[in-house]
């Protein structure tokens, strides 16, 4: 089957293929000089036009997807062909995006991700890009076909019941500007802005003359303006994100839908779903904002594609968590050396350049290294209580949990049935004071999630309690411990 | 000292991976031999230093000869239970791995070059986690096959979900 005609007007537009011949064209330009005035850029452009209207068409005709009753098979290639044959049942989600032209001409763009495991990341999936709305909801039925039949009744079928998990509130986009990546949005922005001002012609540049930076009220208006920036930045980037995101249970999948412009339909199974993480910042944690992601196993971009609560209050990312994962119940803290080493890790560093600078101050008087180191192994005091306060580990009956980390600190929660292992390391300072780190590896998410410093007589006890009796082969007998 | 989390798994290696070990800590010296040599031919050292260079390189010899393989055969242990299989490897930085039959994806068995000179082979247990993975090396080159075989066929017979 084809995609619609339509999607080689997008494709036109926005030079999809075309794009790989811009660095020749503008060679070429480079080589003939663009100096015979108005007629030469028209002639370019048209030009230009004409390449990619020329390799949309052609790119339209040679793409074929047919979804057979097994598998899904996708030919493609303008000289070389490349035929994709993608079995059903390693299908493992499939996601519906609208983007803003896409919507204008009626189509949609639907992504398979086609976990193979093995395979480079931009080949685990499957695009079919330009297919009328219709079309593409019954591309993504057949897909997951297999998910419907286990469903029993004809009924729910046809109309899935409906479940709303979490829907966003417009007021948490205030949340972005604590948070990094939303600050990095309006940053990524003025770096593309003053290259794009360095590639221009010199003529064509505003005259802003030199400002001078020693006058304290522009200075303080230059940083006011920034930080107004990047406030507005990551609001309005946030917002282009996440606008209007609602998460619903339909039948055994979870459909996320999201985005401004660019509206995401994403699909995941329940059933592959083995534990959630809820992560807050630095800056989140002042406002007890989180974020929470589920950990879905063979899952291609998890960390976008898992998204349960994009960002939100802390009791909304924990609410909708608990809805599939259980509550391990409270965590419990870590023994006293754990506190001990990290407020040792945190403190090292200053005081290592704080000694360095005492040997400085008598042999050359440069003190400023000194107070430097001071004022760093001071900071490293509060650093230090802070990773030892986020440290917690819990094994429930059916789920555990572990959490750690101060500038992020991310908290997973996991079901038993997700373990597929477990390591226990100890170096030698950790030997001597009696404590062990945990890690339990996980087929979803990051692959494996520890309990730092837990004590090294819990270890075995709390791998045992939160996975099974299998992990008892660790214990240390009675008679040698 | 206290006790330690875990328990050392109850078998190790083949003894011939000391010998093993022995000709790589014995390549690795020459090497750097034959870096001291040339140091000593091209550059002007002081007399010191020309004197401790073959002092540390010999030394670097007997550890890495003598002393490296034998802990090193007395550190890494291995055992296959009913349920799991795991490890312990590492002597200053210690680590145990413990992997259940049930969620084995694949074993696999490699034979490097020098190990088919000793008789060896390393058996790798692999999971859907990267960081779930058990691997022993320097087996009897029939014990690993056999270890391997034994897995994988369990492996089939309980499999759950294996993710």
């Amino acid at each position: 089957m084809r995609t619609s005609w339509r999607i080689v007007l997008v494709h036109t537009i926005t030079f999809r293929q075309a794009r790989q011949w811009v660095p020749a064209v503008l060679a070429f330009g480079a080589f003939r000089g663009l100096t015979d005035g108005p007629l030469a850029v028209v002639l370019v452009v048209a030009l230009v036009t004409a390449i990619s209207l020329a390799s949309a068409v052609l790119g339209w005709w040679r793409f074929r997807y047919e979804p057979g009753p097994t598998a899904i098979v996708v030919t493609r290639g303008l000289l070389s062909r490349s035929v994709r044959t993608v079995p059903l049942d390693r299908v493992r989600g499939v996601e519906v995006e609208a983007p803003p032209l896409h919507r204008l001409l009626g189509l949609v763009r639907v992504r398979i991700d086609a976990a193979a495991g093995s395979v480079q990341a931009d080949e685990e999936e499957l695009v079919v890009d330009g297919l009328p709305p219709v079309e593409a909801d019954r591309l993504r039925a057949h897909l997951l076909v297999r998910r419907t039949v286990a469903v029993p009744g004809e009924g729910e079928q046809a109309a899935p019941a409906e479940e709303e998990f979490a829907r966003f509130d417009d007021r948490w986009l205030l949340y972005a500007p604590l948070v990094g990546s939303y600050l990095a949005v309006p940053l990524a922005a003025v770096g593309a802005l003053f290259r794009l001002v360095d590639e221009l012609p010199r003529r064509w540049r505003p005259d802003l003359g030199r400002p001078d930076l020693s006058d304290t009220a522009v200075l303080a208006g230059v940083l006011v303006a920034v930080a107004v920036l990047l406030v507005l930045g990551s609001v309005v980037g946030s917002a282009l994100v996440n606008w209007r995101f609602r998460l619903v249970r339909r039948g055994g999948s979870l459909v996320a839908v999201r985005g401004l412009l660019n509206r995401r339909h994403t699909e995941l199974e329940i059933d592959r779903i083995r534990g959630g993480t809820v992560t807050e910042g630095l800056g989140m944690r002042w406002v007890r904002a989180a974020r929470a992601t589920a950990l879905v196993t063979g899952l291609g971009d998890a960390a976008r594609r898992g998204q349960l609560l994009p960002l939100g209050p802390r009791a909304e990312a924990w609410a909708v968590t608990g809805r599939l994962v259980e509550d391990p119940g409270p965590l419990r803290p870590h023994p006293p050396a754990a506190r001990r080493r990290r407020l040792v890790r945190a403190v090292l560093p200053g005081a290592v350049v704080a000694v360095a600078g005492a040997v400085l101050t008598v042999t050359s008087g440069l003190w400023w290294l000194l107070v430097a180191g001071v004022v760093l192994a001071g900071l490293g005091v509060p650093v230090g209580l802070g990773r030892y306060a986020a440290l917690g580990h819990v094994a429930g009956p059916r789920t555990f949990s572990v959490r750690s980390g101060w500038l992020v600190r991310e908290q997973a929660v996991l079901q038993r049935r997700a373990v597929v292992g477990w390591q226990v390391q100890q170096s030698f300072f950790q030997r001597r004071q009696g404590v062990a780190t945990v890690v339990a590896a996980v087929g979803a998410g990051s692959g494996g999630y520890r309990a730092l410093d837990i004590g090294a007589a819990d270890a075995v006890p709390f791998a045992v309690a939160a996975s099974g009796r299998w992990a008892a082969a660790l214990s240390p007998e009675p008679e040698t411990g | 000292m206290h006790p330690d989390p875990a328990r050392a798994p109850a078998w190790s290696p083949s003894r011939n991976a000391i010998g093993l070990w022995a000709v790589q800590g014995a390549v690795g010296a020459l090497v750097l031999a034959a870096v001291v040599v040339a140091l000593e031919v091209l550059l002007p050292l002081p007399t010191w230093l020309a004197l401790l260079l073959p002092v540390l390189v010999v030394a670097e010899a007997v550890v890495a000869v003598g002393v490296a393989p034998r802990l090193r055969f007395r550190v890494h242990r291995w055992e296959v239970t009913d349920e799991a299989v795991g490890t312990r490897t590492g002597w200053l930085t210690r680590t145990w791995t413990l992997v259940p039959v049930s969620r084995i994806q694949t074993v696999d068995v490699t034979r490097g070059v020098v190990q088919q000179l000793f008789g060896l082979a390393s058996v790798a247990v692999l999971t859907a986690s990267s960081q779930g993975t058990v691997r022993i090396p320097h087996l009897d080159a029939d014990v690993a096959a056999r270890v391997a075989d034994d897995l994988a066929r369990r492996a089939e017979l309980v499999r759950d979900e294996a993710t």
